[in-house]
């Protein structure tokens, strides 16, 4: 008897915990993308009465040092794919002397570490990157994960380490109490929730939809800007349904909204539950119009989908590398030849998240070039400051990055996508779609500074 | 009540992994008195050798027999090497660390392995079709099929068979049966292997619902709800674990459609159904009374 009931106790606890464990939280990272230019003007100068003496930290010898943090092993490590697009960016750069910053020309060197998308772990090799007092590297680039940008920020405001371009849609990139982080081009999640109500009104203005969301902040996030989206509008919500994150059969979920029979749906899930959604929507013969999240669009969780993704909607800044509309675009010939000189040998240039890596270096470049003077306070006053700019790296042609002091949104300009399940490739629906300025107002404010 | 229908049948579609799951705990439960927090990522490494097959061009039933068999012997190996050495010791907790650590060495060891860099999930080749036979998803049906024969089979080994009754009989006393010439460490071995090769049916299962992508998560929910099952069932109980697997896997599909209060929690239900049957049945559903002399 000793032994089934310490056995049962054990087995209690590790339950738990493994309940706990398995509900790790794993959104972010697809492939949306937008960028611009520019350089510090100095009209509104970030705080930096209790920083330490360290402005130009991690600079030695002509090399500016980042250090960045992201999965490469487990379960979410195709997220490393979108470091081999900007490391290859560098190396380019690097090979032509170097980016040029108020007349030197300075090499870049990128130092990562492999957090498996765990939130502690990001702030362990961020710290020990950057060192305690933020003096080993210079700035902290496209660190991926919601959880793990916020488990960094704290030390890295403190020691006034630039965070930049945390890869991550949550509108908390935007969140002033934050002034040392910056978003990247991902679009914010509640504006692309937006986008997708602005198209209803437009394609069936009493849409009744139905919503997958996971059950955490990400799908939170979803929830929210959805609700302040369809005020004023005769969109209703037919039914939400969340599943844990990390489950991949969503089925029973998906049986539920189904029977709803709503006008539209509104995929928020991420890795396979995505894919798995949208066959278990075909199997109950469900025909909505069909929206999936940002982070869903990669070229492997489409391809699961296969003919049951096809025509789904979705809206990125990004040139879908497999669209063979972008076959002779100027941009994308440059980014395949980089890649195959510069990339690492398991590159895939087709993949969305190394032309997102590639165009985050790109804006980055572009900042650095417009700089008056190479240090940290500066550097942010610029990410703070960039004056539109438009064809930077994949940025789909007409999309903008521009950032003011109160408009910390790199990418707020989107473009709708539709699946080809033939083709294997996203295809352009409509003009870009500009909402600069405006995802603060579409967003609830709990979920920028919560 | 089409629509409960068809989320009773979207249970018993998960519940059919849950059980299996819970078959392959229970199994060596019963021969150990060891808990395998294991089961789940034994389960997941089998998957991986099972889409390896396919990969190189088997079908997915050739595939899955196959893996049956390189399970089977690798449940064998795993038992010799790494559980044998720490069998003896005084807790039973060593066994226990033993098998967490498992849990994390196979995980990390099939990703190495098996996922190349930037592979999100790879893709199994469906078991059944997809379609409808008789109003209900062809697919479930198949699974619970498969299910059963899995049950049967094992009825018919524990039962039927010499092996059987020396797998029965050290499970139920091990220094007796050691008298009439069994050997128990022996039959440790096939019971970590018979587990093992149930549980690679299992991982198969899971794998083909929806779209047949999978991925290292595959098992990790999975072996909470298998816990829930065999706990449900009764630790010691092969029909218990696959009754437990059943109730859990349709509890949590009704919960979602009907109980929107548990929206995220749905968790709840199952662990609520062990608290209530624990409390009425201590040693689950159809676990028996553990009698010691003194």
């Amino acid at each position: 008897m000793y032994r089934s009931r310490t056995a049962r106790s054990v087995l209690l606890v590790l339950s738990v915990t493994l309940v706990a464990a398995s509900c790790g939280s794993r959104d972010s990272g697809g492939g949306n993308s937008n960028a611009g230019g520019g350089g510090g003007n100095g009209s509104n100068t970030i705080d930096t009465a209790n920083c330490p003496d360290s402005a130009t930290a991690g600079i030695s010898g002509g090399t500016i040092t980042l250090a960045s943090s992201f999965p490469q092993s487990g379960l979410t490590a195709a997220f490393a794919q979108i470091s081999k697009g900007y490391k290859a960016y560098f190396a380019a750069q690097n090979d032509k002397g170097g980016v040029s910053v108020a007349g030197k020309k300075y090499q870049i060197k990128v130092v990562d570490k492999d957090d498996e998308y765990t939130a502690s772990k990001t702030a362990t090799n961020i710290n020990s990157l950057v060192g305690d007092t933020g003096t080993k590297a210079f700035a902290v680039f496209n660190v991926v994960g919601t959880a793990n940008n916020v488990a960094i920020r704290d030390d890295l405001g403190t020691n006034c380490v630039p965070n930049i371009f945390a890869a991550t849609g949550s509108p908390i990139t935007g969140d002033p109490n934050h002034p040392w982080m910056i978003g990247s081009t991902l679009a914010p999640y509640t504006l692309e929730i937006k986008t997708y109500v602005d198209y209803l009104k437009k394609q069936k203005p009493n849409a009744k939809v139905a919503m997958l969301l996971q059950d955490d902040d990400f799908g939170q996030a979803y929830k929210e800007g959805f609700t302040q989206a369809i005020k004023g509008t005769k969109i209703t919500l037919a039914q939400s349904k969340t599943y844990q994150a990390g489950a991949d059969d969503v089925s029973s979920q998906m049986t539920s909204l189904a029977a709803t029979k709503a006008d539209a749906f509104i995929d928020g899930a991420t890795l396979l539950a995505c894919p798995n959604a949208l066959k278990a929507a075909k199997t109950s013969g469900w025909n909505p119009i069909t929206f999936v999240s940002g982070t869903c669009i990669s070229k492997t969780l489409m391809g699961i989908a296969g003919a049951d993704g096809d025509k789904v909607l979705s809206a990125t800044n990004i040139k879908d590398p497999q669209n063979p509309a972008y076959a002779n675009d100027a941009a994308m010939k440059d980014y395949r030849a980089l890649l195959a000189k510069f990339g690492a040998k398991d590159v895939d240039p087709d993949n969305g998240i190394v032309a997102y890596g590639y165009t985050q270096a790109a804006i980055f470049v572009k900042v650095l070039e417009g700089l008056k003077t190479l240090d940290r306070p500066t550097l942010m006053d610029a990410m703070h400051a960039i004056s539109p700019m438009t064809d930077v790296g994949l940025l789909v042609a007409g999309v903008e990055v521009h950032t003011a002091a109160d408009d910390p949104y790199l990418a707020e300009d989107v473009q709708m996508v539709q699946y080809d399940a033939k083709g294997s490739h996203f295809v352009n629906v409509g003009d870009v779609i500009d909402y600069e300025g405006k995802t603060a107002q579409f967003t609830p404010k709990d979920l920028i500074s919560g | 009540m089409q629509l409960f229908f068809d989320q009773f049948m979207n249970g018993i579609g998960a519940g059919v992994v849950f059980a299996s799951v819970a078959l392959a705990l229970v199994i060596i439960y019963r021969t150990t008195g060891l808990l395998n927090f294991a089961q789940g990522e034994m389960a997941l490494f089998s998957t991986f050798v099972a889409w390896w097959f396919t990969d190189r061009g088997l079908g997915v039933v050739a595939a899955l027999l196959l893996t049956i068999v390189v399970s089977f012997v690798g449940g064998a190996v795993i038992e010799r090497v790494l559980i044998r050495p720490v069998e003896n010791s005084k807790s039973p907790l060593n066994v226990v660390i033993v098998t967490l650590g498992m849990f994390l060495a196979i995980n990390a060891l099939a990703a190495l392995i098996f996922i190349k860099p930037g592979q999100e999930a790879l893709q199994m080749p469906l078991l059944f079709p997809d379609g409808k036979t008789l109003g209900m998803q062809t697919a479930t049906l198949g699974r619970a099929g498969i299910l059963v024969a899995e049950c049967v089979l094992l009825y018919l080994l524990l039962q039927k068979t010499k092996l059987g009754l020396m797998l029965r009989a050290v499970a139920s006393n091990p220094e007796s049966s050691k008298l009439v010439g069994i050997n128990p460490g022996a039959m440790l071995m096939v019971g970590w292997a018979i587990a093992s090769s149930i549980g690679a049916v299992a991982g198969v299962l899971a794998a083909s619902r929806g779209t047949g992508s999978f991925d290292t998560s595959l098992m990790q929910q999975v072996l909470v709800y298998a816990f829930a099952a065999a706990a449900l069932g009764g630790f010691d109980s092969p029909l218990g674990a696959v009754v437990g697997g059943l109730v859990v896997g349709v509890a949590n599909s009704l919960t979602i459609q009907y109980i929107h209060a548990l929206e995220g929690i749905e968790l709840v239900v199952p662990f609520g159904l062990i608290l209530v049957v624990l409390l009425v049945r201590p040693n689950g559903l159809f676990g028996r009374n553990v009698v010691e002399r003194v």
